[in-house]
């Protein structure tokens, strides 16, 4: 796919939203659409891992959470514009992000899974612990300013605007990952997760280039938590337990990993379909289990996977029908 | 204070060992981070507790292992031995979906209200031990690890079939075609985990109460002591799990506010030092 391919899909994307938005009768299901794109934004930044890294991280909530936190916290001190405070959280996690990935992505990729998911039960049990501002296993409120941006807040939360907003960001986040794959950094790390030994041999380091990805993937996560809080005004220790970055890891499975889309199709199908289950929702976690397991065992490589099998295996049949035509 | 302490993190550390071992073992031979583990070990405590209730605890103490060591074996024969091609990565999301499911059974089956099981009147009495009274219970729970860490040291070098497992868990292909039955070796090796998994639910039972939450903590520090110790290294996993609860233990005594993050930098610098673990070669 070119860039320019990739921009003129992109823009169709935004059109797309935008009617949406439109068509959408209720605003409780623009909330519910709004909760879903900001899941697949964070379904990509775990999504991002697994792809360019093949490394399972099962401790995301971390940076959805810190994101909250950081939020929160420079917010209710007024240190500065909250513009300007997105920015600092962002940069914020990224650079401890890297500096985590620096020591964890050395580790075999599934001591790599269990690290990552004892690192963000830390940060877990220190939020439920911790006394004070962020106000314990309570939560705290995210003070977001009267206008941001130039628009004014009652305006920006309004259901569609704030719907418009989470799949405007969805859609830039896609393009920019999709673009930044497209580099050189996105064909050295494919080496790496493939053969590491072997991108040695070729000169590359490889230590660097796998802990970058783990910071962009943290960065993405970052950008989802901070819509989750502008979404919700709020944000809790829940943000940071290990189920929810179970529920996105399964999002990214179940939509399908090896492609760049398929954690955004996973995050949507599970909305839907916990949507569906309604008054089952209790037992949720265990249809979910369920259906993880079931993707797993008969299409491993999910939703967009089987798709895509479907897809050329229809075009096949249909190019040997043309042939015994002849 | 301290004594008391140390104390106390020994029986942490000997829960470990029986939680961490079985984890090891699984992972030696299948090469499978079994995320169902910590729901082994719940399931193992609700089972006990239910068992104890019509009985006593000593029965409990033998049915909850035996039936998880069914559970183990089903496991094995019907999940890992049918996805052993797969990648490691699939089969470790395999079992974190079986996880989801056994909370769920778990909360379905007992509810969501907290239990805790009775201390057994034979071990309901306090023992002076350096001046402090602690719970004879707690010396049992010593010992139940202490039995296991020796127990499997020397199955695994005395016996046949550790022999066996030993080979199996170096190079499964070689040791089949040197005849032994990989198999059945698996399934038994996945069978005495799980066994170990209820083992330590049970024993658990008394001194921590159930909740459907008890999974994840213990399993997140097994995990933490089998990264520490080298994964699949048996005598790795005794000596982080032992060092795991000594340091819960002592930053409880002298660093309260910090002391749930002591595992993590424990771990954090052993991984910088060694990325393999302390007695880990293998990747």
């Amino acid at each position: 796919m070119t860039l320019v391919r990739t921009g003129a899909l992109s823009l169709l994307a935004l059109a797309g939203g935008a009617a949406i938005m439109l068509l959408t009768p209720s605003s409780s299901l623009l909330g519910m659409f709004t909760q879903a794109v900001i899941y697949a934004i964070f379904a990509l930044g775990v999504g991002v891992l697994l792809k360019q890294n093949g490394l399972v991280s099962f401790g995301h909530a971390l940076y959805f959470g810190a994101a909250g936190y950081g939020m929160g916290i420079i917010l209710s001190l007024d240190w500065m514009p909250a513009e300007w405070a997105m920015l600092v959280v962002l940069v914020a996690i990224g650079v401890l992000a890297f500096l985590i990935g620096l020591v964890i992505v050395r580790v075999p990729g599934i001591a790599f899974g269990m690290l990552t998911l004892a690192i963000g039960q830390m940060v877990y049990l220190l939020a439920t612990r911790a006394r004070g501002m962020t106000g314990g296993a309570d939560g705290m409120s995210v003070n977001w300013p009267a206008t941001l941006f130039g628009v004014q807040q009652s305006v920006l939360l309004k259901p569609a605007i704030l719907f418009m907003v989470a799949w405007t960001v969805l859609v830039l986040v896609t393009f920019v990952l999709l673009w930044i794959l497209r580099t050189r950094f996105g064909a050295i790390t494919e080496a790496i997760r493939d053969n590491e030994e072997r991108a040695r041999f070729i000169g590359i380091t490889t230590t660097v280039p796998r802990a970058a990805v783990y910071a962009l993937s943290a960065v993405v996560t970052g950008i989802a938590g901070l819509m989750s809080t502008l979404n919700t005004g709020f944000v809790s220790p829940e943000n940071l337990h290990w189920s929810v970055s179970a529920i996105t890891l399964l999002m990214v499975v179940v939509g399908g990993f090896k492609t760049a889309l398929g954690p955004i199709v996973g995050a949507i199908v599970y909305f839907l379909f916990k949507d569906l289950l309604g008054d089952y929702a209790t037992h949720s976690m265990a249809i979910f289990g369920a259906a993880l397991i079931a993707v797993i065992v008969f299409s491993p490589d999910g939703i967009v996977g089987a798709v895509q099998r479907l897809r050329k295996r229809g075009s096949l049949q249909g190019g040997r029908r043309h042939a015994s035509g002849h | 204070m301290l004594t008391i302490n140390l104390f106390n993190g020994l029986v942490y550390g000997a829960l470990l060992i029986v939680m961490s071992s079985g984890l090891a073992l699984i992972y030696g031979l299948r090469r499978v981070v079994n995320f169902a583990h910590g729901a082994l070990y719940m399931l193992g405590a609700y089972i006990g507790f239910s068992v104890a209730q019509y009985s006593n605890f000593w029965v409990a103490l033998v049915a909850a292992p035996a039936a998880m060591a069914v559970v183990g074996v089903l496991l094995d024969r019907y999940g890992f031995r049918l996805l052993q091609d797969r990648e490691p990565l699939n089969v470790m999301l395999v079992t974190f979906g079986l996880l989801l499911i056994l909370e769920d059974l778990v909360v379905f089956i007992w509810g969501k209200s907290n239990y805790s099981l009775f201390t057994p009147e034979l071990l309901a009495f306090p023992v002076n031990l350096f001046g402090n009274e602690v719970p004879a219970y707690r010396i049992g729970v010593i010992v139940v690890g202490a039995v296991v860490a020796l127990g499997l040291t020397l199955w695994l070098r005395y016996s046949r079939m550790g022999l066996f497992v030993r080979a199996a868990s170096t190079d499964p292909v070689t040791t089949s075609m040197q005849g032994v039955n990989t198999d059945a070796l698996s399934a038994g090796v996945v069978g005495l985990g799980s066994a170990l998994a209820g083992l330590a639910g049970v024993v658990a039972a008394p001194f921590l109460s159930l909740s459907p939450h008890m999974s994840s903590d213990v399993l997140i520090d097994s995990f933490v002591v089998v990264v520490i110790g080298g994964l699949g290294s048996l005598a790795g996993a005794f000596i982080a799990a032992l060092l795991l609860g000594m340091m819960q233990a002592i930053g409880a005594v002298y660093l309260p506010e910090v002391s749930v993050l002591l595992p993590f930098i424990f771990m954090i610098a052993i991984l910088i030092w060694k990325p393999s673990g302390l007695a880990g070669s293998r990747t």
